[in-house]
């Protein structure tokens, strides 16, 4: 008669003798599959933690260049109550990023042609003291360099805020614009705005 | 002390390769959906009451103009650089035809339109002008201000995002 043995799951040892484990030769320990996954995901979240420091950290040209037009906009902007001092230093900040002269074409506002930083910056001084309050912002970047030095840009620009005469303003526009690297510096050089509806 | 568990679970889950992929998963697919299907917009502004209030939200639907042209009286989302900032017309007139008004009134080809979305009155006047090939003439449904102050006029088809959902 034959017994069936079960599987117990124990090494057949009737003498209860000690043996070594010897650890198969040839083949890498086997690592269960939870755990491979587990260790994919951390390494490409390491992974992704890296890009994300090195884009954080590493000033492209299309930021310093986005970094213009945040200086823009901190200079066109107006708060309530803004006293002459933060006027004046506005008015030089809007001053330091333009080229010396610089082509114009905002119908809008009636501005077109080549204007001197001069002109402009005047320009900025005038249009502040109708405006109790003003917000520039710009959205929807998108930068070309299409040659060495020069940085085409087309955004939208939204100009929010009320006139001294309490008037809100709401504004949209479509800009192109190009600027142009003078001393690590990329300035200002043409403004455009682009007719989205003809009336 | 199930229930505690349980809402112990839902908010702070364990971090298990299912439960990321299922959160991959449902991540994607609200970038797909609301960023390139039904993107949500926030109405700022009058220009089209009574149909649309200032701070009403909806969505653009991006599918609606792929197999057609938009018609007469249709309401669509126009773009400017992105999408970010959109704008909200009706329109009015379409590719080669005649536009006016006169006297509030809207005249396409020389006849008059029956406009009844229109709630406001409006003593606009402007000169018959034709709408170009690839594109239609815009405007906002309140025409009760000056016609300076409107954004309105005839813009490219490719501007138009789609409309909206409702």
């Amino acid at each position: 008669m034959v017994n069936p043995v079960r599987n117990t799951g124990k090494s057949f040892n009737p003498a209860g003798r000690v043996t070594k484990k010897i650890p198969p030769t040839g083949k890498p320990p086997m690592i269960p599959d939870r755990r491979k996954i587990k260790y994919v995901l951390i390494g490409l979240g390491l992974i992704a933690i890296g890009i994300g420091i090195f884009f954080m950290f590493f000033q492209s040209e299309e930021k310093r260049v986005k970094k213009q037009f945040r200086l823009l906009s901190e200079g066109v902007s107006k708060e309530t109550g803004e006293n002459i001092f933060t006027m004046d230093q506005k008015i030089k900040k809007i001053g330091s990023l333009f080229n010396d002269t610089c082509d114009m074409a905002i119908p809008a506002h009636s501005l077109s042609g080549q204007m001197t930083r001069e002109e402009i910056t005047g320009y900025a001084a005038r249009g502040r003291l109708h405006l109790a309050e003003l917000q520039l912002t710009f959205h929807d970047f998108m930068i070309a360099f299409p040659q060495e030095g020069e940085a085409r840009v087309r955004l939208t620009a939204r100009l929010t805020g009320r006139t001294t005469t309490g008037e809100a303003i709401n504004e949209a526009h479509e800009i192109d614009c190009l600027l142009k690297k003078t001393e690590k510096k990329w300035m200002f050089n043409r403004i455009e705005v682009i007719e989205v509806l003809k009336k | 002390m199930l229930l505690n568990r349980r809402v112990s679970q839902f908010f702070f889950p364990s971090l298990t390769p299912a439960f990321m992929i299922r959160a991959g998963c449902i991540a994607l697919a609200a970038y797909l959906i609301f960023g390139h299907l039904l993107t949500p917009f926030w109405i700022k502004g009058n220009s089209m009451e009574p149909a649309y209030q200032n701070g009403e939200v909806n969505f653009c639907w991006k599918l609606r103009y792929l197999f057609s042209k938009p018609r007469r009286g249709d309401v669509v989302v126009i773009r400017f650089a992105g999408q970010r900032i959109t704008l909200l017309k009706r329109v009015i007139a379409l590719e080669n035809e005649e536009v006016e008004f006169r006297n509030g009134r809207l005249l396409i080809d020389g006849k008059e339109q029956n406009e009844p979305y229109l709630r406001h009155p409006c003593n606009w006047t402007l000169p018959s002008r034709r709408v170009e090939p690839d594109s239609v003439y815009v405007v906002g449904d309140n025409r009760s201000g000056p016609m300076q102050n409107h954004v309105f006029g005839q813009t490219s088809l490719s501007r138009i995002l789609g409309g909206p959902l409702w």
